[in-house]
């Protein structure tokens, strides 16, 4: 039997504040495998991927997760395969180690709790100082922010990672080191959100978004 | 104890004498309040006028419907208000709301009427109509502030308020900092109350049994009670008035619903 796809979306539609973001939008991407989204600011990239997260219902088409269609019951199941990590992240306050903490008390990811004991060693990968996990989030700079999110997303032992622009405030140095982790990743299935098709010159494809369609 | 000393109409004009201070300073800064105040001063004197007559009529029957009544006018009243106030939709939240104001009022009024004063009639007008009053006024503060800084700061939050769902938390998991939030900034000023009351001021309830003739030794229980259920009453209208609106404010798929709010 075939496997399905990781991620599906079949002829999304979205309108928000009456204005038309996404018209007949489709994508489809195997287990494993990157692709990266890229297009001008405004033609819905971001949309598409708050679609994949139910934070957005499309007037039209629909959405597959693991084979399974996102609806208003599953979503909370499907969820648990997704990890995102938002453009300007925002993890909440407190200290980081808290931070990475706290999903870890959500009734979805209890049994993975051991996985915390990875956060060193992903901060070393990211060059992010150990002492940074005894720091407030607020004081760290929007780069640290990035890549602290990424950390709590790597932690969670996702299959489907959704990434929004997330080298976005990086330093070429920094922003290699992420890179080369990801492609590391070779499982996990990637969905990339970013300006420039260079960002992520290891995706297997590209797809090009001009004013809410492909 | 003396009996209560009858204030005549010509000695209560005295007491809007003492409205001359305020309104002097307020002219003396140049605050523009005075028409403000001066309305009002009007309709608390209009409210409490009409409310004074209908309670001589409501105590003087005593009848268990027309208390119940009469409480269940004062809870629209607070909910209608609290929601206002929290600047939300009536049709979307009055209803769950006023689930929790009732409970909030009803659990601690019965409580106290019933068990601690051993009343037979749990709405005994004497007793449950002003008892009531006290314990949903403080229920109308606490879902105030409880309900207005839940929904704002999911509003203002909402990034972090998606990324825990992205995370994987459930729509309870996701809102318990928000709750807890709330709660802390609601339950504070009746846990500061409690903590200095009798020493910064002297409280309603024990000033209104005093003034009444009761010694200062039965005052002070039924200061006691009343703060009691004041703070039970508060606890469980804000539990349950984050839990019962939460089930209309949110889409079912997490995110908050913001129509639920009056201005985007």
């Amino acid at each position: 039997m075939d496997r399905p796809d990781a991620l599906e979306v079949s002829g999304l539609t979205v309108q928000l504040a009456g204005q038309a973001v996404l018209e007949d939008f489709s994508l489809s991407l195997e287990a494993g495998r990157k692709a990266l989204l890229t297009g001008p600011s405004g033609c819905g990239k971001s949309t598409v991927l708050r679609c994949l997260l139910g934070f957005v219902v499309p007037q039209a088409g629909a959405v597959h997760i693991a084979g399974q269609t996102l609806t208003a019951d599953t979503v909370w199941r499907l969820r648990r395969h997704i990890a995102y990590v938002a453009q300007e992240p925002d993890l909440g306050a407190g200290i980081v180690r808290d931070i990475l903490e706290r999903p870890f008390h959500y009734h979805a990811n209890t049994a993975l709790r051991g996985n915390l004991a990875r956060a060193p060693e992903l901060f070393d990968a990211f060059a992010l100082a150990r002492s940074l996990l005894d720091k407030e989030i607020g004081d760290l700079s929007g780069g640290e922010k990035q890549r602290v999110a990424l950390v709590s997303a790597l932690l969670l032992d996702r299959d489907i990672f959704l990434l929004d622009e997330v080298t976005s405030a990086l330093d070429p140095a920094s922003k290699r080191k992420v890179i080369d982790h990801l492609r590391s990743r070779t499982e996990a299935t990637m969905l990339f959100v970013a300006h420039d098709a260079e960002s992520f010159p290891f995706a297997d494809s590209v797809i090009e978004m001009q004013g809410g369609t492909t | 104890m003396n009996q209560v000393v009858e204030i005549g109409a010509g000695h209560l004009a005295a007491a809007y004498l003492l409205l001359i201070f305020p309104l002097a300073i307020m002219l003396w800064y140049r605050i523009p309040m005075i028409g403000e105040t001066v309305v009002s001063v009007v309709r608390m004197t209009l409210q409490l006028i009409f409310v004074g007559l209908y309670l001589q009529v409501v105590f003087r029957l005593n009848n268990l419907w027309l208390n119940a009544a009469w409480l269940l006018v004062m809870v629209t009243v607070a909910d209608v208000s609290i929601v206002r106030s929290c600047s939300l939709k009536l049709r979307r939240i009055a209803l769950p709301l006023s689930g929790a104001l009732l409970a909030g009022t009803a659990v601690p009024l019965m409580l106290f009427v019933g068990l601690i004063l051993q009343r037979d009639n749990l709405l005994d007008a004497q007793y449950a109509i002003p008892i009531g009053g006290m314990i949903l006024g403080n229920c109308l503060r606490a879902d105030i502030v409880g309900v207005r800084t839940f929904y704002e700061s999911i509003r203002t939050g909402e990034k972090a308020f998606l990324q825990s769902l992205a995370q994987g938390a459930l729509l309870h998991e996701a809102t318990r900092p928000y709750a807890q939030k709330a709660c802390r900034a609601a339950l504070a000023p009746t846990v500061a109350s409690m903590t200095t009351i009798g020493l910064v001021s002297l409280p309603g309830m024990m000033t209104g049994v005093i003034l009444g003739g009761a010694s200062p030794a039965i005052a002070i229980k039924y200061q006691i009670a009343i703060m009691i259920s004041i703070f039970s009453g508060t606890a469980i209208t804000l539990a349950l008035g984050l839990w019962l609106t939460s089930k209309t404010s949110f889409t079912p798929y997490g995110p908050l619903d913001r129509s639920i709010f009056r201005t985007a």
